[in-house]
């Protein structure tokens, strides 16, 4: 089933001095349940992709469809309800609330979607004891290592149980043995919620996980294997 | 959770947080204690004006107060006043002769008022006879030979029937005050003098001490040197009611002490029947009837239905005898409103500079916030929200501590009697309970939480314009 698909998506950024054409004639589908990478190196358009994917940037031409909803059709207020209920984000540099624990963190997304407190408390500790936090549940992002905090940033992008997460350059700030932890727990969570993941990385580490390896550069497709 | 997280970020940085919210604290204790300071200076001025000088409603001759014509007298005036003290709100009814005259000592004269009263029922409407002066007589209270004037402080050293003295038993008791020995030395060289005048007396004083002494001693020496000589007295001549002059020398009752220097240089109360005889004017024949009413509110009711039962007579209401009395009244809380709206306005740049400084550092949580899902109502109220709450937390403890020093202040007062006179030249007395209203506490916390969501428009607008994917890019 495709949860995801990018028809001939071009972006073209126009300066007053020049027009960078950042992302050129892109068109890729995802199924549910991927566990797929971007890769390229940097200024190969994969974070505009990646923006475009989760309704940040809008293409300059094509389409994107996520579960049939063209996000391009989408008001202002209606794509950031579509992305709070569909798409689950994890940031380069973690990206938490710093005034928050690690578990409102986590809450803030149900709470925008009004759960009640049992669900969300359930749902809360379930997610974080995936990522291995439960024992750290009240801890502010600033008494946590930066692979705690990433881990935490992944509890609250599946919170809400998205279709799919896009995770950009979640490993590069992380060594490697918090990046092996935080890949082994978001293939873990991949398998067992089915959730699609999509990264965009120039992680070996990541590039070895992942199941499907879509090679970028200049902005265009080069490649898109598929792991046996 | 967006409250709980803008509670949090409030306190995300402390010493800013801090300094804006020591600022609306200041900002809102000093203006609502000035405020607390007039209005308990204007409710002493009203609740005295009430009491002492005018009371609720008066009733006279519709010409009578273009020009106190002795002639224009009440028509029927028992019957009047047994209606009156009949009709449903009103406490107490007494009758007053009005005359225009001369007060005179050997050595001064003025242009008084002189109310000719019946004693017993003045003091069922009037309390003037509460603020005798200790030491300087009674209300018409012990009998007497002689004819009787009740007067004003200020008229009594007017016409010089105050003076000030300075003797052995005067330095005395100031050295029981506690006045230092070189203070006292520079005053031995005045024992035994009666000055003239207060004016003269002080000039003397000034002379000898220096502004420290003045400021600080100047108040007692002045208080232990007034003098009074008991059954003092003066003339009062005026017209009679064949438009012949007359007089007669009155004895002084006592001295009343309103804190109002023109009501008290300017009325003169004798009785009703001295006046009478010396008039030619019937004992039961008065220009006015004083009346005192059981709650102030029910004034404009009461006057309402007066007037429509006393045909060819005037009724005032006190709002229509003193109008900028009423003024006052009516207006005031609108100014004081506006007041407070002006210190909140100020308080709110602050509020603006701050907020737009939350944004600004933020750029990037606020971009991951919408990234995330958070529409831009929310992203709103929570910047609105943190505004609101460093508000309220600077406005509530700006009233707490104001409540605080009023409700300190309130059973003592707060004395300015270096500007005694300044104040009681204007009806104001110097001595002044600071007071205010719990609507009013309940106005300013509703103003300081309108002044917190205004601030926070401008600030949330500029959050609401950030690009999410651009706002993720900031370091």
């Amino acid at each position: 089933m495709k949860v995801l698909e990018i028809k001939n998506v071009h972006k073209i950024y126009n300066s007053s001095e020049v027009k960078v054409h950042a992302v050129n004639d892109i068109s890729l589908d995802f199924e549910k349940g991927e566990f797929a990478a971007i890769v390229g190196p940097s200024g190969s358009g994969k974070t505009t992709l990646l923006n475009m994917i989760g309704g940040l940037d809008t293409p300059t031409e094509g389409e994107i469809m996520v579960d049939h909803t063209n996000l391009a059709e989408l008001k202002s207020s209606a794509l950031i309800d579509f992305r709070l209920r569909n798409i689950g984000f994890v940031f380069q540099s973690y990206n938490l609330i710093p005034v928050l624990t690690a578990k409102e963190n986590v809450e803030f997304i149900m709470s925008l979607q009004k759960w009640n407190k049992k669900e969300k408390d359930e749902r809360t500790y379930e997610l974080l004891k995936a990522v291995g936090l439960e024992d750290r549940i009240n801890s502010r992002p600033s008494k946590l290592s930066g692979g705690q905090q990433q881990r935490v940033a992944v509890a609250r992008a599946l919170a809400s149980k998205p279709k799919f997460v896009l995770a950009d350059e979640p490993t590069a700030n992380l060594d490697s043995k918090s990046t092996e932890t935080l890949l082994d727990i978001m293939e873990e969570l991949n398998k067992e919620e089915g959730i699609t993941f999509i990264f965009s990385t120039h992680d070996a580490r990541v590039v070895k996980k992942a199941r499907r390896v879509i090679t970028v550069e200049d902005g265009k497709v080069i490649s898109d294997e598929r792991k046996k | 959770m967006i409250w709980k997280t803008a509670w949090k970020n409030v306190w995300r940085n402390k010493v800013r947080s801090l300094v804006v919210i020591i600022s609306i604290t200041i900002g809102i204790f000093g203006g609502v204690f000035a405020i607390a300071v007039m209005n308990g200076a204007i409710e002493q001025k009203v609740d005295a004006t009430l009491n002492d000088e005018i009371a609720h409603i008066h009733i006279n001759d519709p010409a009578f107060r273009d020009n106190y014509d002795i002639q224009l007298s009440v028509d029927q005036p028992e019957q009047t006043i047994a209606m009156v003290r009949n009709m449903p709100g009103v406490e107490a009814v007494t009758p007053r002769t009005v005359i225009t005259g001369m007060a005179n000592t050997a050595t001064k004269s003025a242009g008084v008022q002189i109310l000719g009263i019946d004693p017993e029922s003045e003091r069922e409407v009037l309390q003037l006879y509460q603020t005798t002066i200790p030491g300087t007589g009674g209300f018409f209270d012990a009998e007497s030979r002689h004819q009787l004037a009740y007067i004003g402080e200020a008229l009594a050293k007017e016409l010089n029937i105050i003076r000030y003295r300075i003797d052995e038993s005067m330095l005395d008791s100031l050295a029981k005050r506690e006045v230092p020995a070189e203070v006292l030395e520079k005053l031995v060289p005045f024992s035994g003098h009666r000055f003239k005048s207060e004016k003269s007396f002080k000039k003397e004083v000034k002379g000898v001490l220096s502004m420290k002494e003045q400021h600080e001693y100047g108040a007692v020496i002045k208080e232990e040197a007034w003098s009074f000589r008991a059954r003092s007295k003066m003339t009062l001549t005026f017209l009679d009611k064949d438009q012949m002059q007359t007089g007669a020398v009155f004895r002084i009752a006592g001295i009343y002490d309103i804190k109002n220097s023109m009501y008290e240089m300017s009325q003169v109360l004798v009785q009703n029947e001295d006046l009478a005889a010396l008039t030619g004017m019937a004992s039961n024949e008065y220009h006015q009837l004083i009346i005192r009413l059981d709650d102030l509110e029910s004034t404009r009711v009461v006057s309402e239905s007066l007037k429509g039962k006393l045909d060819g007579l005037e009724v005032m209401n006190w709002k229509e005898i003193q109008p900028e009395l009423a003024m006052m009244t009516d207006m005031v809380s609108k100014f004081y409103a506006i007041f407070m709206v002006i210190i909140l306005a100020a308080l709110a740049f602050g509020i603006v500079n701050t907020m737009l400084m939350v944004v600004l550092e933020r750029t990037k949580e606020l971009g991951m916030l919408t990234a995330i899902g958070m529409n831009k109502k929310r992203v709103f109220n929570m910047i609105m929200l943190e505004s609101v709450f460093l508000s309220l937390v600077g406005g509530v403890t700006g009233i707490i501590i104001s409540k605080t020093l009023i409700s300190l202040t309130a059973r003592k007062g707060i004395n300015f009697a270096s500007y005694a006179e300044g104040f009681e030249a204007m009806g104001y007395p110097a001595h002044i309970y600071p007071s205010i209203s719990t609507s009013f506490f309940i106005t300013v916390t509703i103003l300081i939480i309108i002044t917190g969501i205004l601030s926070s428009i401008y600030p949330a607008l500029k959050a609401l314009k950030l690009d999410p994917a651009e706002a993720l890019r900031t370091e």
